[in-house]
């Protein structure tokens, strides 16, 4: 695993095999994530576990007891503490610094599997940089939906050479990949594949020169426990048709309520700021009408 | 809540490890998983005990470490087979073995080459490194290796297709990956 994973840093977004190892977790339950987190966590690390944003969701809580217990390492919910994060379908709204390490669980590794379901041929076309068919596919959906339709899992490319699927992480935290201080590393524990984003590299989503990526839209979205606006919210129905918003970020929305409270906490700067802008000015570009 | 122990052994091991995770992630930044003023020889075993096993393949000219490596029970393998190879002290005679090392290829590229090589972190010449893990640019003087080893680099790397290299003196470790873009100034 750990020679893997240098192989891995040193061809960004290129999909390293690996022997995945059982363990006494099932297949599809965050195994690639676990095992790259084992290999990795040391006596001085502070590891946080979160599952779609959530601290204390059963798999989060379940995977961090795992860690905790196997190696003796501390664990935390307060994302500028971790040195190692381990997540599931999310990136934290603060931005991540140098020497942390972002681990992400991935069900799906391959991204050309919506169009090429032979992985063999897949395998080729990365070889030969041919994603003409991933560009069609997109092509297809605007024509037909006047929209990209693809949601979390957008494909990228990184380094200017290999597409990568970003794990299910909603389009809200794709950009958060591009020349990010942290270093990304995403394994499938199932698909015995694990790939990297170092840090300071460029990962760009597919877009079209008049159509461009867009993440998704918070606008007018509060969320009802902190009152914080333009980050990712999870929909809450209501019994009477209504819908509240909720920080899909928990450990983001603890510290917010905490220094609500007046409570001392270090709250860190986020990749959106309070009006939305993502914090690489220019990279996420202004919506253009396809008509 | 009881964890399991971690023995000294494990715990150097993932020192060695999550350094040189950093000098990949980081290149062209020293890392310092050694005590200062060990042994060039030492460094590379070190490395060694995290790089190779039974699995693997390996490759050094050099007697000592040869000997050394060689208890791990990976496989000894000619220059242009061996997925690691080690050099603690690279010189002009090594480079034709360097150019035979496995790149990968565009399949495959993981199926390349790890190369160690010992070399002095001061003076000698300075390269301007760029690419992934370096914000802009990085100056870096080095050392004790020949100049034609940088021509090598550059000729042998067609990205994906490439090898990888740590360069590591006796305290510290640096990381080139492929993607890294050495210029000499």
């Amino acid at each position: 695993m750990r020679r893997r994973l240098l192989k891995a840093v040193a061809l960004p977004g290129y999909q390293v095999p690996y022997a995945s190892r059982e363990l006494p977790i099932a297949r599809g339950w965050g195994t690639g994530g676990l095992q790259v987190t084992l290999s990795l966590v040391g006596p001085c690390d502070c590891i946080k576990v979160i599952d779609q944003g959530a601290d204390d969701s059963v798999n989060a809580a379940n995977l961090r007891r795992f860690i905790a217990r196997m190696t003796g390492v501390e664990t935390t919910t307060d994302a500028l503490q971790a040195t190692l994060i381990q997540s599931r379908h999310r990136i934290p709204e603060e931005r991540l610094r140098e020497g942390q390490i972002l681990v992400l669980q991935v069900p799906s590794p391959e991204p050309l599997l919506p169009v090429q379901p032979d992985l063999a041929k897949a395998r080729e076309m990365h070889a030969d940089a041919d994603y003409a068919l991933m560009w069609l596919s997109l092509y297809e959906q605007l024509v037909q939906y006047g929209t990209f339709t693809t949601g979390a899992e957008y494909p990228v490319l990184v380094h200017g050479r290999y597409l990568m699927s970003p794990s299910p992480i909603p389009r809200w935290d794709t950009p958060m990949l591009h020349q990010a201080a942290h270093v990304t590393l995403l394994a499938a524990g199932r698909e015995k594949r694990l790939y990297a984003v170092p840090p300071y590299t460029d990962v760009y989503p597919l877009e079209f020169e008049d159509v461009h990526f867009r993440v998704e839209s918070q606008q007018g979205r509060v969320c009802y426990q902190t009152g914080a606006r333009h980050k990712l919210m999870n929909e809450l129905p209501q019994p009477d048709g209504q819908v509240r918003y909720q920080l899909s970020d928990s450990g983001y929305a603890t510290k917010l309520w905490q220094h609500q409270q007046g409570d001392t906490v270090t709250i860190g700067a986020t990749y959106y700021d309070d009006a939305g802008n993502f914090y690489h000015r220019g990279y996420l570009k202004p919506d253009t009408d396809p008509a | 809540m009881q964890s399991v122990p971690i023995d000294a052994r494990e715990r150097r091991f993932q020192a060695v490890f999550s350094a040189m995770l950093a000098a990949f992630s980081y290149p062209g930044r020293l890392q310092a998983p050694w005590p200062a003023a060990t042994p060039c020889i030492d460094a590379c075993t070190a490395i060694a005990d995290v790089l190779i096993d039974l699995e693997t393949s390996f490759y050094t000219p050099d007697a000592e470490l040869h000997q050394r490596l060689i208890r791990t029970g990976a496989r000894v393998k000619p220059p242009e087979q061996a997925d690691y190879q080690f050099y603690p002290l690279l010189s002009e005679a090594n480079l034709p073995a360097l150019q035979a090392a496995p790149v990968g290829s565009y399949l495959y590229p993981d199926h390349a080459a790890t190369l160690v090589i010992g070399c002095l972190f001061a003076a000698g010449l300075t390269l301007r490194l760029q690419g992934p893990g370096i914000q802009s640019t990085i100056e870096q003087p080095i050392d004790q290796l020949p100049a034609a080893f940088w021509t090598l680099r550059t000729q042998v790397i067609q990205y994906p297709r490439g090898w990888d290299v740590f360069l590591l003196d006796g305290s510290r470790l640096l990381g080139l990956p492929r993607t890294t873009h050495a210029e000499i100034l």
